[in-house]
């Protein structure tokens, strides 16, 4: 079975930090051409990376990897806030 | 980005062309009356293949992708470098079989030290050379 596309909020995730690639590259355990490659979605990260980045941000994996592609963050806190 | 693609397969198609240069200025002095003194033509292919080799191979970093010490890849690189390999390993029978065969079809002796040495470059850049020549790294 080919494998799906993984979107992801990385790249913004990461600059909201104010994080280069180098450091977040450091914090996850890659080199920092690996941090480019997710942020572009031309690579899905294993399992066990996904974990370390969804530790790292502090967030559920399913808020920062997704197989449809995501709504701008903005959108996503207007539908939070609108389901309160 | 594109530039640099270009450049670097450019690098590589010199450096191959330059081992097969060599080759053929070998077989060339040794099977004719041409004295061996002009077997010092080499000298400029053979500086053509360092240098290219280290534009191509050492200054982008792809020899030591190819051949990393332990621990030293990630996930993704581990990926890329298995990818590379099979695709070596694949391209590098097909390329000696061919050879193989040519050789016993048309020159009927066993394969020289010079080609065998120079199918032994050949496997061991194959893999440096793919990660050099695709577009996208994985």
């Amino acid at each position: 079975m080919k494998s799906r596309k993984i979107y992801n909020r990385i790249n913004i995730l990461r600059k909201e930090r104010g994080l280069s690639r180098k450091e977040l590259a450091e914090k996850i355990g890659v080199n920092f051409q690996t941090v480019g490659y997710l942020e572009r979605e031309e690579y899905s990260p294993s399992l066990d990376l996904a974990f370390r980045i969804s530790e790292f941000f502090g967030m559920p994996i399913e808020l920062i990897f997704s197989t449809q592609p995501l709504r701008p963050l903005s959108e996503e806190l207007m539908r939070l806030k609108k389901g309160e | 980005m594109n530039n640099n693609a270009t450049k670097q397969r450019l690098n590589l198609a010199v450096n191959y062309l330059s081992i097969v240069l060599i080759l053929v200025i070998f077989y060339i002095v040794r099977n004719s009356d041409i004295p061996k003194l002009y077997l010092l033509l080499e000298i400029i292919p053979i500086i053509m293949v360092i240098v290219s080799f280290i534009n191509v191979f050492g200054k982008t970093g792809f020899w030591k992708l190819a051949h990393p010490h332990k621990d030293e890849l990630d996930e993704r690189e581990l990926l890329l470098v298995y990818k590379v390999t099979s695709m070596s390993y694949g391209i590098f029978s097909t390329v000696t079989l061919t050879v193989i065969y040519c050789y016993a079809l048309f020159l009927k002796g066993p394969i020289d030290v010079v080609l065998a040495a120079v199918l032994l470059y050949f496997a061991h850049t194959l893999p440096a050379a793919i990660i050099a020549c695709r577009k996208k790294m994985v």
